[in-house]
């Protein structure tokens, strides 16, 4: 709706007044330009949303008619140790992986930075890993951590390791899987190039004269400069790590012992599996308020120490 | 050349014209989007043909299939009014139907579904099945099918599924690796009633071997190996899972916090993570059926079911073995054992429900069970092929005779729920992360509830 509002008009009541012809031809021409994500939109994004809030408080076995129960499924999650054991889960899944996954990413895009002339081989070579598609790195792992005859294990009986039963021992289990998202590393790695391109090279011989070794330049001009892309990248990997599915999925369905069952992995069953879709979207309202009060917390920490210009 | 770059520089100068290329393949593009929707519903509907019987199955394993299209053969050739199609649909594990379950909300479910019995309450409690006396026209089965079996099938008195196969589990062992370690098969003969647990894991401690690391290359026996689920220790050790009439899950019964004790007793006694990692490197879960470690020799005995029969002949044909009762806890208890087994049920909005009911009936009646039997020993429950000795060869034959006292799982609409809990408590004891006690405790604190909303 387009309101205007003109010096002569009363400043408390906004109303909409009639729009010209033109205008209104514009607006609708605009509306049908933007239309299809416009469907797709409240198709897709805002009816499913609205639905789940109202699913959450009923039960529903996904036949028949959702039966209203009030608050009961929020209860539930509260005494639920399943539900506590698997945030804790994903919570340190996440907590794991975004640092490990900053500093591989920030290796290899250090590497990809370099000024030789086969740099285009070595950039392909970093990036391919990322391009596997998550279940097939998935079942990749299974065969190079296999306690006996997985490549992994022969490495550590070489070096005089007793070997790991990864995907058997609940200690390591999610280990295991935080190593392997680091495959993904790649498609980070390409943002931070991009931003590590961005620093200009006065900054670092500026430094060099002030007398500042490797490790200096990296520190104090590197990664001041690249803060926003890091900040960038902790966003995406908060976002993605609480909700990670397909390892626990394919992989170890959630054992052993319930160390891999992930958040939405056992919000998935609850609705797949046990036909809990009012239980399932009530967990899932709980992660969307997880996931904010993160990403508030992540943007308060971020505000002091992302220098977003050169000062 | 030059004639094309001149018209090609010239149609650039010319702002119209470009704006004419650009709109005209916009509307190439919006068409062939457009045609495509035209298309959609056709690609959606698997069963355009009115008289198609669109069959799901969530079975991998070559011989079962092959017994299975045997089956659906058969029957397209008997009638003409129906012809059925078998469609492969795997699923994750026991307890998993979100396919068919997403399908059926979807709107584009199958006709059929053949579905694990013991799970059909749970799944007809849920509203994903329809009930099948209004197909049936006042035809009474029940007195065709095996009675356990039967009852696995109704929920709230209305018949939701019709039995399929049934199985019965015993011990398998490996006739060369038990002359290796000096013991005398005839001890094992299953006429002589089943041997101790003790005598049982003190031949089996003979055949472990390790490595140099302290790993072990091969296992006498592993008890939660193959069929050594939570149900198989729990009956084996007296105990009740769920008491009907009272609606309780029961599963801190005695004689189920025994069998987990047993788990637990024999994990430490074996080293959890060692075991642990023995079985992570042979039995992978995405190996094909040759590589079972008792197939290959890693294993010596192994808790299975008579489908064994079918596999090894086809998979291990020159390994020699032999079959007898599970081992008991004390000397002359009675044997135990538990069936389970597939049946068919016909889901909502199944799209041919009268091709559908045919079929089940053919399916699951005598046409259908005496295949299946041949090819895959699995056993019928249909009353009179069980009866039928020419069915049976003498291994099979032992199997048939259990069906007297084998026990059945529990009939109750949260069966899948509760197999997925005992598992998770059977995956702690088994590491020695948690003791019987607390893990079933655990497994009543979260099943009771939903157990309650069915009393």
């Amino acid at each position: 709706m387009v309101t205007v509002a003109t010096q002569q008009q009363s400043r408390r009541r906004w109303r909409p007044v009639g729009l010209t012809r033109g205008e209104r031809k514009r607006l609708f021409l605009g509306l049908a330009f933007i239309s299809p994500w416009l469907i797709g939109f409240l198709v897709f994004l805002a009816y499913p949303i609205y639905y789940s809030l109202k699913l959450s408080f009923t039960r529903y076995t996904g036949f028949g008619v959702p039966v209203s129960i009030g608050l009961e499924n929020y209860r539930r999650i509260w005494t639920d140790e399943v539900f506590w054991q698997s945030l804790v889960n994903t919570l340190y899944y996440t907590g794991l992986t975004i640092p490990l996954g900053m500093v591989v990413a920030m290796l290899l895009a250090l590497a990809m930075n370099q000024d030789v002339p086969e740099i285009p081989i070595y950039r392909a070579a970093f990036y391919l890993p990322s391009l596997l598609p998550l279940f097939a790195v998935s079942f990749i792992f299974i065969a190079l951590l296999d306690p006996r005859r997985g490549l992994v294990s022969r490495l550590m009986r070489l070096v005089g390791l007793h070997a790991i039963d990864w995907f058997g021992d609940p200690q390591f289990a999610k280990m295991a899987l935080v190593i392997l998202a680091q495959f993904g590393a790649g498609q980070m790695a390409l943002i931070y190039l991009a931003g590590l391109k961005a620093i200009p090279l006065t900054l670092y011989d500026a430094a060099e004269i002030d007398g500042a070794g490797i490790w200096r330049k990296f520190w104090n001009v590197t990664i001041p400069l690249m803060t926003p892309v890091i900040l960038y990248n902790i966003i995406l990997g908060i976002s993605a790590g609480l909700q990670v599915f397909t390892q626990a999925y394919i992989i170890t369905n959630g054992g052993p012992a319930n160390s891999t069952n992930f958040y939405v992995f056992y919000l998935y069953n609850n609705a797949f599996r046990y036909s809990q879709f009012g239980y399932a979207s009530a967990m899932a309202w709980i992660l969307f308020i997880i996931s904010i009060l993160l990403a508030i917390l992540v943007f308060k920490v971020a505000s002091k120490r992302v220098h977003y210009e050169i000062s | 050349m030059t004639t094309s770059t001149s018209s090609l520089s010239r149609l650039a100068k010319r702002p119209t014209s470009r704006r004419t290329l650009l709109a005209g393949s916009a509307l190439g593009a919006a068409g062939v989007a457009a045609s495509s929707a035209f298309a959609a519903p056709t690609l959606l509907r698997h069963a355009a043909a009115a008289n198609e019987v669109t069959v799901w199955t969530s079975f991998t394993g070559d011989v079962e299939l092959n017994a299975i299209k045997k089956i659906v053969d058969g029957f397209n050739q008997s009638q003409q009014d129906a012809e059925a199609k078998v469609v492969q649909v795997p699923s994750q594990s026991e307890s998993d139907v979100t396919k068919l379950m997403t399908a059926v909300r979807g709107g584009v479910g199958p006709d059929v579904y053949l579905f694990n019995r013991p799970f059909a309450s749970q799944r007809a409690a849920d509203g994903v099945l329809q009930d099948l006396t209004q197909y049936l026209n006042g035809e009474d089965l029940s007195g065709n099918y095996l009675e356990f079996a039967f009852n696995e099938c109704k929920f709230n008195d209305q018949l939701f599924a019709l039995p399929f196969d049934t199985d019965a589990r015993a011990l398998f062992y490996r006739k060369d690796m038990l002359a290796e370690v000096g013991v005398d098969a005839a001890e094992l003969d299953p006429a002589k009633g089943p041997i101790t647990l003790d005598r049982l894991h003190e031949i089996a401690s003979m055949m472990d071997k390790k490595d140099g690391n302290g790993s072990y290359t091969r296992m006498g026996f592993v008890p939660w190996f193959a069929q050594g689920w939570h149900y198989t220790w729990g009956y084996v050790f007296g105990g009740e899972f769920f008491s009907p009439e009272e609606c309780k899950i029961t599963a801190t019964n005695e004689g189920v916090v025994a069998g987990f004790n047993y788990m637990y007793e024999q994990a430490k006694a074996m080293g959890p993570k060692e075991v642990q990692e023995f079985l992570s490197s042979v039995n992978r879960p995405d190996a094909p059926p040759a590589q079972n470690p008792f197939y290959t020799g890693a294993i010596g005995f192994m808790i299975s079911g008579d489908w064994e029969l079918a596999s090894m002949a086809n998979y291990a044909p020159d390994v020699e073995y032999g079959v007898t009762h599970i081992p008991v806890p004390k000397e002359g208890d009675s044997p135990s054992s538990w069936s389970a087994g597939f049946s068919v049920v016909m889901p909502q909005g199944a799209k041919n429900p009268e091709g559908a009911i045919e079929y089940m009936k053919y399916f699951a009646g005598e046409p259908g069970q005496r295949i299946y039997t041949q090819e895959t020993s699995h056993l019928p429950t249909y009353k009179a092929l069980l009866e039928d000795d020419s069915l049976f060869d003498e291994r099979h034959n032992f199997f048939r005779e259990m069906m007297s006292y084998s026990r059945s799982l529990p009939t109750t609409p949260v069966g899948a729920l509760l197999w997925d809990e005992l598992t998770t408590a059977q995956d702690k004891v088994k590491l020695n992360e948690a003791t019987a006690e607390e893990a079933l405790q655990t497994v009543e604190d979260r099943v009771q509830p939903q157990q309650q909303q069915y009393c």
